[in-house]
């Protein structure tokens, strides 16, 4: 089922998969009752959310970005913590997932999910939203470090996401507008490149 | 990891990135691809970012220190060892194709045992090592019998160990090419049973009586590096001399190669000692003058008949050898006849009375080649098994089925008689086919182990990652099979409760190696600094040699065929060597250097005698020897003598995998089986030759032998650079274009100046460039097959090659000069990949810019925007582009699918697979250049020169290869571009190459 849901978002947008979803027979999800907690910058996720309306692939665990990264401001690199050193930003491990809910979030089944996958040893399989063809070798720390993108200009408005999904078409038209817009000729201090063997080799 | 859906899980884990998407081509996004992390962060591993592990190579004897490129737990690249002594960071292409051993996919999945049908059958580890130890417990401990090939480390002594424990004293050690004749030699002169170390850098005239020095020899990469020290251009660069009666890839860089009969060499060498010492020549110690009763015989005069060498020319060798610092090697196994032992020690005595002996032949720093004589130790277990069966027989390490004469008959019907044969290979080699049991070894990458190259350097090999299958390191089989057997190996090997393993062994053995250079820190702090460095080395021992009574004795060397027959000459293979690299695809289609074969065997013989005998190349011929026939097709060689032929080592495999079974012949079939003099296998045999009839189109990749005038590899002699003419042959410009062109050339300028002129082409720019130094290339293709392991390039198999569509990258280009008229024949050698031209015509030919010039002046392709209408390849001059005809990574097409699982495993994450209708060809590596600049960045700063390192130049033995910015005029490679001896290839086309070739510098001797 994944595999169409996911043909179909990239076919056709997120509306139709919702459609899908429900009506291939997924579940109402909701997140239980979240406990009171402090928020740091105001921003309070949602506590009830509705997946069949969200867009993105459904992913093992509902694990929740607007809830970290909104609500905690976890920073992105706490998890993505290769970002700055590497073409791939890096996966939180999930020894590091346990290392704060071997305390928090107890009685979640959602935690649970990341528990029992540290207790049992068996990795979780996410499923990949933002994917490259193997032809292009996208560097994100230059675009962390170098050009101090944030997150957000690529990846969309994560922390209020409860469910990842897709922001930029990730094409080439894409890549190349905002490449195009910082060329050599019209600032030599970035040196932004549309050489084509910056990704392509 | 009980099975294999789990196994493939686990491993599946420790990518992060792009996990399985590395056969994918194309833009398909219907495919769901899963991202999983890791469970517990592994402290070396960045997700995208290479992790380095110090190894060892053990593809032969030389151990060569490596260095593994780990990406997401998985090694893709090997590359040398910057530190270690052997091989200082630069290796051969076998150590470059080692990866394709650990991931082929004819390995030995699981411990399999023989049923009663004569088939395996696949059982768990427990009901293997019961069955292995149920049979040494009920073995009569005197017949059980252990065959390994040269283990030369701790596990050597292991081994011994655990058989002397259970009461044995059957240990074979079976190398094929064991040096046995040099070590008959130096016991005969110097009466040291030993094989010394030569020092090229130190000599200033080097001459080989047919040691394959720069090939198979001993330590072929330590020793490209000294022969380059000594023998590239520099001021009093030295000269090189080769005796053999075939020109071999190392007599190719010869100045001089001297075909003798085959079998003279020896006397040849025994002349030269002669007049040395007669004419007082040589700085020779007092003691020579003993032998000058036993060299009295030996005159220039008295040799030249049998030699068919002049007597004038002997007698310059000698004053040449002997005026300078030399060295004189013995013969190879290409020169390995009944007498070699008597070239071996004649070179000896040649060095001796030349006073080369502690200077540039050193003895004390003995080079790790199994000691004694193999062959013969094999031929005793032979003969007893026939006699007494043998109730348990172990094999590690060897194929003595395979590579002894006869195709290993002896050995297979003595493994008959034996009760049980334990296998401890990692692929079902013929010997392995054999066995009852197969317990598979762990690949050298995924193993403890240590390995000692000479003595003083003691280099490591540690796991770099999970155990590809379900393989388990035999020094942890034979201490459970001893925890199991009890009694007394237990005791000694595995007491009660100990869970030792092969490990903790290896770490006793180093606590003694510590102990032993007087390092007072705590262990673990010893070991860790060993492991990260590759291990320990110091200065090597010299020890002072003094000629033996014995030496004094010593016989004539020679070598008959009887009258209507060729003498037949068997030599290893560059990149199979004795067989054991048959079963890697990049080795099977790396062109043979001389030959330019691929995937198979040939017989050389000379185009006169194959004339005589009316036999064309391609033409199947039949060798028959008293021993054994075979069947290969005929290559027309120039440098062979025309009463010899010669086939290399290396097929013929009956077993060992798809790659290796069922092509060519095996040359030990045409072998005697009776051991020589010194205990070895003649490589020599008398035998005849008859054309069968058949014919084939050969698969190899030779173009056109000679250059016609095109000043393609260009050489130049010494004398003329000393008189300041070292003008490299430049193409003629083509004709004037004619006049209903021009207004189209005017158009053309007009473009290209205006793109040079604005945007990101209109600013000061590196351009990449290269110089390759023709003075130091010997045409070993160590970078072809390093350039196939970065670039991810596929093997295509025979049939492609003989349409000539080989992929290779960067190719080793052979030309024969000479030959004719009298004229001396010359051969040379020239890498070619693409020349990243300044006016390439690849770019404008394109119909959608995939072929285009980058800014920092590459010609690249991009393999997503390519279609395929091959008009690039048509315009280009040089042929440096490579299409793909079919599908070589997809494992839709088995015909064609080049990775099989898991040799997919060793594809580069950092450069694209291409598929079907793409083109493809060199870019300097540009992966790594955006690599290295990308670093840069991060912190802040400009590139350094030397900075990016090709694959190519990174492996190069002789360091023939320089990259760097060419409009740095500081760079090293700006400097070379200037030098006189630097040419383009085809300049008059007006390409403009990055690539500059410096001049082949021959140290001629005045006329």
């Amino acid at each position: 089922m994944t595999r169409r849901v996911w043909s179909v978002l990239k076919a056709g947008g997120a509306i139709a998969v919702a459609t899908l979803l429900v009506a291939a027979g997924a579940e109402v999800f909701r997140t239980p009752a979240q406990e009171s907690t402090p928020t740091m910058g105001g921003y309070e996720a949602p506590v009830d959310v509705d997946t069949a309306g969200l867009p993105g692939p459904r992913q093992p665990i509902f694990y929740r970005h607007d809830i970290h990264a909104g609500q905690y401001e976890i920073d992105c690199r706490y998890c993505h913590y290769a970002a700055e050193v590497s073409f791939s930003p890096g996966l939180p491990t999930v020894a590091s997932c346990y290392g704060c809910h071997v305390i928090v979030g107890a009685g979640n089944p959602e935690v649970q999910k990341v528990r029992d996958a540290h207790t049992n040893g068996v990795p979780i399989e996410w499923v990949e939203v933002h994917s490259l063809p193997q032809f292009v070798h996208f560097p994100h720390m230059r675009h962390v470090v170098n050009a101090e993108l944030e997150c957000q200009q690529c990846h969309g408005e994560i922390q209020r996401m409860p469910q990842v999904y897709q922001f930029a078409s990730l094409k080439m038209g894409w890549c190349v507008s905002c490449h195009e817009r910082s060329t050599y000729a019209d600032n030599p201090e970035r040196q932004v490149t549309t050489d084509c063997t910056a990704c392509h080799y | 990891m009980t099975d294999e859906m789990n196994r493939r899980k686990f491993l599946k884990v420790l990518g992060v990135t792009g996990g399985g998407a590395a056969t994918l081509a194309g833009c398909s996004t219907d495919q769901v691809e899963h991202l999983i992390p890791y469970l517990v962060p592994n402290e070396d591993q960045i997700p995208g970012i290479a992790t380095y592990y110090a190894s060892t190579c053990r593809e032969c004897s030389a151990g060569c220190g490596v260095h593994l490129r780990v990406r997401e737990g998985r090694a893709v690249k090997v590359e040398g060892n910057p530190d270690h002594p052997v091989n200082r960071g630069r290796l051969c292409g076998r150590a470059q194709a080692s990866l394709q051993g650990t991931y082929n996919p004819d390995r030995v999945r699981q411990p399999l045992a023989r049923n009663a049908d004569g088939q395996f059958d696949k059982i768990s580890w427990d009901d293997a090592l019961g069955r292995v130890a149920q049979a040494v417990s009920s073995a009569n401990p005197d017949n059980v019998w252990f065959v390994t090939g040269n283990e030369g480390g701790s596990f050597d002594r292991f081994v011994d160990e655990w058989l002397a424990a259970l009461g044995s004293s059957h240990r074979v050690v079976f190398e094929p090419f064991a040096h046995e004749a040099l070590r008959h030699a130096a016991r005969q002169v110097f009466g040291v049973d030993a094989v010394p170390s030569y020092r090229f850098e130190d000599a200033e005239y080097v001459l080989s009586l047919g040691a394959d020095f720069l090939e198979t020899w001993i330590s072929p990469v330590e020793q490209a590096r000294g022969f380059a020290a000594s023998h590239g251009f520099h001021e009093g660069m030295g000269r090189y001399v080769h005796v053999e009666p075939r020109m071999s890839m190392t007599a190719m860089s010869a100045d001089e190669w001297i075909a003798p009969a085959p079998g003279t060499e020896g006397l040849l060498a025994l002349a030269m000692a002669q007049v040395i010492l007669a004419d007082g020549l040589g700085r020779f110690p007092t003691d020579a003058r003993r032998l000058e009763n036993t060299l009295a015989s030996y005159t220039p005069d008295a040799v030249a008949a049998r030699t068919e060498v002049p007597a004038e020319k002997i007698l310059r060798l000698a004053r040449e050898f002997a005026a300078v610092p030399s060295v004189a090697l013995p013969g190879g196994a290409g020169t390995q006849h009944p007498d070699a032992h008597l070239t071996a020690a004649a070179s000896l005595l040649l060095n001796y009375v030349a006073g080369n002996v502690g200077t540039t032949v050193v003895f004390g720093a003995d080079q790790n080649v199994a000691g004694g004589s193999t062959y013969t130790s094999l031929r005793t277990f032979q003969e007893t098994a026939v006699a007494s069966a043998p109730d348990v027989l172990f094999i590690h390490g060897a194929n003595p089925g395979y590579a002894t004469p006869a195709a290993g008959a002896a050995f297979a019907a003595a493994q008959q008689n034996a009760s049980l044969t334990v296998s401890f290979s990692r692929f079902v080699d013929e010997t392995t086919a054999a066995a009852d049991l197969i317990l598979p070894d762990h690949d050298p990458y995924e193993q403890w182990n240590d390995y000692t190259p000479r003595v003083g350097v003691r280099s490591l090999q540690q796991p770099v990652m999970q155990p590809v299958f379900d393989t388990r390191q035999t020094g942890d089989v034979l201490l459970e099979v001893a925890r199991q057997v009890g009694g007394l190996l237990a005791r000694r090997l595995a007491p009660a409760g100990d869970g030792a393993t092969y490990k903790d062994y290896l770490q006793n053995q180093w606590r003694r190696v510590q102990r032993d250079l007087g390092d007072r820190r705590p262990f673990d702090e010893f070991w860790r600094e060993a492991l990260q460095r590759g291990g320990v080395w110091g200065e090597s021992p010299r020890r002072t040699m003094r000629l033996a009574a014995s030496a004094a004795t010593l016989t004539a060397p020679g070598w008959s065929t009887p009258e209507g027959q060729f003498t037949l000459i068997a030599y290893p293979s560059m990149s199979l060597l004795d067989g054991r690299g048959a079963n890697r695809p990049w080795l099977q289609e790396l062109p043979d250097p001389v030959t330019k074969m691929t995937w198979g065997s040939w017989v050389e013989i000379h185009p006169e005698t194959a004339d005589g005998l009316g036999i064309a190349e391609g033409d199947e011929v039949e060798v028959t020897s008293p021993d054994g026939s075979i069947r290969a097709p005929a290559y027309l060689h120039p440098g062979l003598r025309p009463d010899v032929v010669a086939v290399p080592f290396g097929q013929g495999h009956t077993a060992f995998g798809q790659y290796a079974t069922d092509r060519g012949a095996n040359v030990y079939r045409v072998l005697s089986a009776q051991p020589t003099e010194f205990g070895g296998v003649s490589h020599y045999a008398a035998v005849t030759v008859q054309p069968t009839g058949a014919h084939e189109r050969m698969a190899k990749t030779e173009g056109k032998r000679r250059q016609l005038g095109r000043g393609i590899a260009q050489a130049v002699t010494l004398a003329a650079i000393h008189e300041g003419e070292a003008h490299p042959f430049h193409m003629a410009p083509a004709a004037e274009p004619p006049e209903r062109e021009e207004h189209i050339l005017e158009e053309v300028a007009e473009m290209q100046r205006e793109a040079t002129e604005y945007g990101p082409y209109a600013y000061e720019q590196t351009r990449w460039g290269m110089a390759i130094d023709l003075s130091q290339c010997t045409g070993c293709s160590a970078c072809v097959v390093a350039c196939s392991a970065e670039n991810n390039v596929p093997h295509v198999g025979a049939d492609q090659i003989r349409h000539g569509r080989e992929m290779h990258w960067i190719r080793i280009e052979r030309y024969f000069e000479g030959g004719e008229n009298g004229e001396p024949l010359e051969a040379r050698v020239l890498p070619m990949m693409c020349q990243q031209c300044g006016h390439a015509p690849c770019e404008p030919v394109c119909p959608v810019y995939a072929a285009y010039h980058t800014p920092d002046g590459l010609n690249a392709q991009v393999y997503n925007r390519c279609v395929g209408t091959r008009y690039c390849s048509n315009n280009c001059p040089y042929k440096v582009r490579y299409y793909n005809w079919f599908d070589m990574s997809t494992p839709e097409d088995p015909r064609t699918f080049a990775w099989p699982d898991p040799m997919h495993w060793l594809l580069n994450p950092d450069v694209t697979v291409r598929s079907k209708g793409v083109m493809e060809k060199c870019t300097f590596c540009v992966q790594r250049i955006r690599g290295a600049q990308h670093q840069a960045k991060l912190e802040g700063r400009a590139l350094t020169d030397g900075e990016v390192v090709t694959a190519c130049q990174q492996t190069c033995p002789s360091n023939a290869i320089v990259f760097g910015n060419l409009t740095d005029p500081n760079s090293a490679v700006a400097q070379l571009a200037a030098d006189e001896r630097g040419y383009h290839v085809l300049d008059g086309l007006n390409t403009t190459p990055a690539v500059t070739y410096l001049q082949k510098v021959r140290n001629l001797v005045e006329p």
